[in-house]
């Protein structure tokens, strides 16, 4: 149960800190790093939640745009490769999980009798 | 697409989409869950929070199967592109189901007891070993947190900040997700279950989803781009001008993995990288309408030969020098910054 | 290239007509889909068993004999038109709690329990109220539990369930997709019971401990809910009879 207990604080302390970065980027830093993103608020708190969830990778991006780091012919190369491995993983995958599911599957063995192995001590049967 | 961010674009044809959708999803939940116990002839009903989160839960499933088949489907049949177009709304939504369900069998099967709900969720099947009586929650939550990454990183500020080819590296967690969503089923309600209406209905989902990709993945390999051949000066031939209709485009693969569209309006061409700004597109699958390129998936809308989106937009993408020689279209593969302005080169009708 | 006739569908802009068709029929065709389905699956649903809480029978208050078994169990002697004397009943407290510590002090004392009966067929169970009022000792009257009969060694092929979850507290209260629930009742120390195929001495349901007579061992835990032959000895507590079974003889069956 300290296992649970650790999991779950883990959870606890990823979305808490999430929740920091969350205010510092809706605050201060969305507005330095896209222009788009000036003057408009309300959309802002739809943001939120997808912060709790990666902000690693908000901060990472964050500290990318802010340092000129970004390479802007990133943006223009498309990941259509992978779909082939996506595909195929998924439907090798979903095949074999089905497959040992459905294979294990128990049924409620009906006809089982009681079998009385011994008679209770000092009795016969 | 916006100069400033909103909470949410809409227009008609979302408006349109999201009333199918939600007739859909309302009229399985409504069925599901005040239909259909008048049917089952239960002497003791069903506990309604199980009846509820087997509905919710079906229902993400059967949601979650429909998206996938969005994708391949659009790949194979243009006409289903409509359904690419709005399908980030059904993933919110089916987002918002699968919670729905988790909430139901977390305050039922996990609550009650003196330790927290959450932690009883993570101890109290630890039976990790095995196959029959496996944890196979654990394959719902991978899932559900899958979706609720997809879900919340939905917003179009997502893929401008992360990039497109980010965003769509996350994105390829709905394959994660439906692969855990199998996993949670097959071992989970599928044991247990003597009725086996829903074991059928789940295989037909699945096989449909997964025999889509494979079917669109090996169309795509074979009439998918034509490589460019290489020419001189290191620039490659991408196909003959004559090929190339009046406001469409012709596709190649570079010998960089890129892909350029060139694209003819008023019989000049012009080349600009295939893929859109915003969500990376196939922009050569495009269509040049008033004078701009329009993206197939979501509308972004380019001037062919600057690679610029129309004011008040400010979308660049990159554009190739493209010249003609003998009715062969060449360009030089090495892709010019976004933005930057090609003179079009004239060719007969 | 083959000319592709397919109308231009651009998002903000009114679909063509004959786009507008085949959009109509998709759109009709998925949710009707998806409402069938609603019905199909919400309609084939396997039956969740007959047990039940019994709020419709009120509270229950009995008096009777505290045995430890160490789940706590009460045989009744004085009884009631619901409840009638000579029954055992297992006792459990709200929620995923068992209440053995606050039964271990009236182990063979005479108390008055009050709660609500949960039922499902021979299997008994009293949901204790709390505190005082649920369990406490009746000073001055004595008796005694019935003497365990032991009804020998056996092979039985079932499921351990928790007692709560089965006699109605869920439903459906067993199987797989349960099973992480009642190995939470367990831990919550609710009575274990082997569901068995048929009938043993006239139960369906028996209640289960380890080979010494403790609470389910930790190592019958990942059995919960799966279809199961074990060997152990069987005993009658008054009318609910107690297996206590060897967890290295359970047989995971096909």
């Amino acid at each position: 149960m300290n296992t649970a207990e650790a999991l779950v604080d883990f959870v606890r302390i990823w979305f808490m800190i999430g929740g920091v970065v969350a205010a510092f980027f809706l605050v201060i830093g969305i507005d330095r790093i896209d222009e788009d993103a000036r003057g408009a608020y309300v959309f802002r708190p739809l943001i939120v939640p997808g912060i709790l969830l990666i902000w690693p990778l908000v901060l990472w991006r964050w500290w990318v745009l802010e340092t000129g780091r970004d390479n802007p012919d990133a943006r223009f190369h498309p990941v259509r490769s992978a779909h082939g491995v996506a595909a195929f993983s998924m439907a090798i995958i979903i095949t074999v999980t089905v497959i040992i599911g459905l294979s294990n599957r128990q049924e409620w063995p009906a006809d089982f009798e009681p079998v009385r192995l011994s008679a209770p001590e000092g009795t016969s049967q | 697409m916006s100069v400033k961010y909103v909470p949410v674009q809409w227009n008609k044809n979302k408006w349109y989409y999201n009333f199918f959708m939600v007739a859909g999803v309302a009229g399985f939940l409504f069925l599901f869950l005040y239909v259909s116990p008048q049917l089952l002839s239960h002497e003791k009903s069903i506990n309604p929070q199980v009846h509820n989160a087997r509905a919710f839960g079906a229902c993400a499933f059967l949601m979650l199967s429909i998206i996938l088949c969005i994708g391949p489907l659009a790949r194979l049949d243009k006409r289903f592109l409509p359904l690419l177009y709005n399908r980030r709304h059904f993933g919110v939504m089916t987002a918002f189901v699968a919670l729905t369900h988790f909430g139901y069998i977390l305050d039922w099967y996990f609550a009650f007891s003196k330790s927290s709900k959450y932690e009883t969720l993570i101890f109290s099947n630890t039976s990790y070993g095995q196959i029959v009586g496996f944890p196979f929650e654990a394959f719902g939550l991978i899932a559900l947190v899958s979706l609720l990454i997809l879900a919340t990183t939905s917003h179009d500020f997502w893929l401008k900040f992360l990039t497109a080819p980010v965003w769509k590296r996350i994105h390829y967690l709905i394959y994660v997700a439906y692969i855990s969503v199998a996993a949670h089923i097959s071992l989970g309600i599928l044991q247990d279950q003597q009725n086996h209406a829903f074991t059928a209905i789940f295989l037909v989902a699945a096989l449909t989803v997964i025999s889509l990709h494979v079917i669109a993945f090996l169309h795509e390999r074979k009439s998918g781009d034509p490589k460019a051949q290489s020419d001189t000066d290191g620039w490659v031939r991408v196909c003959e001008a004559s090929e190339i209709p009046e406001a469409r485009a012709k596709i190649a693969v570079l010998p960089n993995g890129d892909r350029v569209a060139v694209f003819r309006m008023d019989n000049k061409l012009s080349a600009i990288s295939n893929a859109c700004a915003h969500q990376n597109g196939p922009l050569g699958e495009g269509k040049i309408l008033r004078c701009l390129v329009t993206c197939p998936w979501h509308g972004f809308q380019y001037d062919v030969r600057s690679g610029r989106s129309p004011a008040p937009f400010t979308e660049i993408i990159p554009t190739y020098k493209i010249a003609v020689r003998d009715n062969v279209v060449l360009v030089d593969p090495n892709a010019n910054p976004p933005g930057t302005y090609v003179e079009p080169v004239e060719v007969p009708a | 290239m083959k000319k592709d006739t397919t109308p231009f569908f651009v998002g903000y802009l009114k679909p063509a007509k004959k786009l507008r068709s085949f959009l109509l029929a998709v759109g009709v065709g998925l949710a009707l889909l998806l409402t069938t389905f609603g019905i199909v699956i919400g309609g084939t649903q396997d039956d969740p068993g007959y047990g039940s809480f019994r709020f419709d029978y009120g509270p229950q208050t009995v008096s009777g004999v505290v045995e430890m078994l160490p789940y706590p169990i009460l045989h009744v002697t004085d009884g009631n038109e619901r409840v009638p004397a000579g029954e055992t009943l297992m006792l459990t407290a709200g929620g995923k709690t068992g209440v053995a510590q606050r039964a271990a002090r009236f182990d063979g004392k005479k108390v008055k329990a009050t709660g609500v009966v949960l039922e499902r067929g021979a299997l008994n169970m009293l949901q204790l109220r709390g505190g005082k009022r649920g369990l406490d000792a009746i000073d001055g009257e004595e008796a005694t539990a019935p003497t365990p009969e032991p009804l020998g060694k056996w092979k039985l092929a079932g499921e351990i369930c928790d007692g709560k979850c089965l006699a109605g507290a869920m439903r459906p209260g067993r199987g797989l997709a349960h099973k992480a629930c009642a190995a939470l009742c367990l831990i919550g120390d609710i009575p274990a019971v082997f569901v068995s195929t048929k009938p043993v001495e006239g139960a369906d349901f028996l209640m289960v401990l380890g080979k010494d007579g403790e609470a389910l061992p930790k190592a019958a835990y990942d059995y919960i809910a799966q279809y199961i032959s074990v060997e152990g000895d069987i005993t009658r507590h008054g009318n609910l009879l107690v297996f206590t079974i060897d967890p290295g003889t359970i047989e995971v069956l096909e």
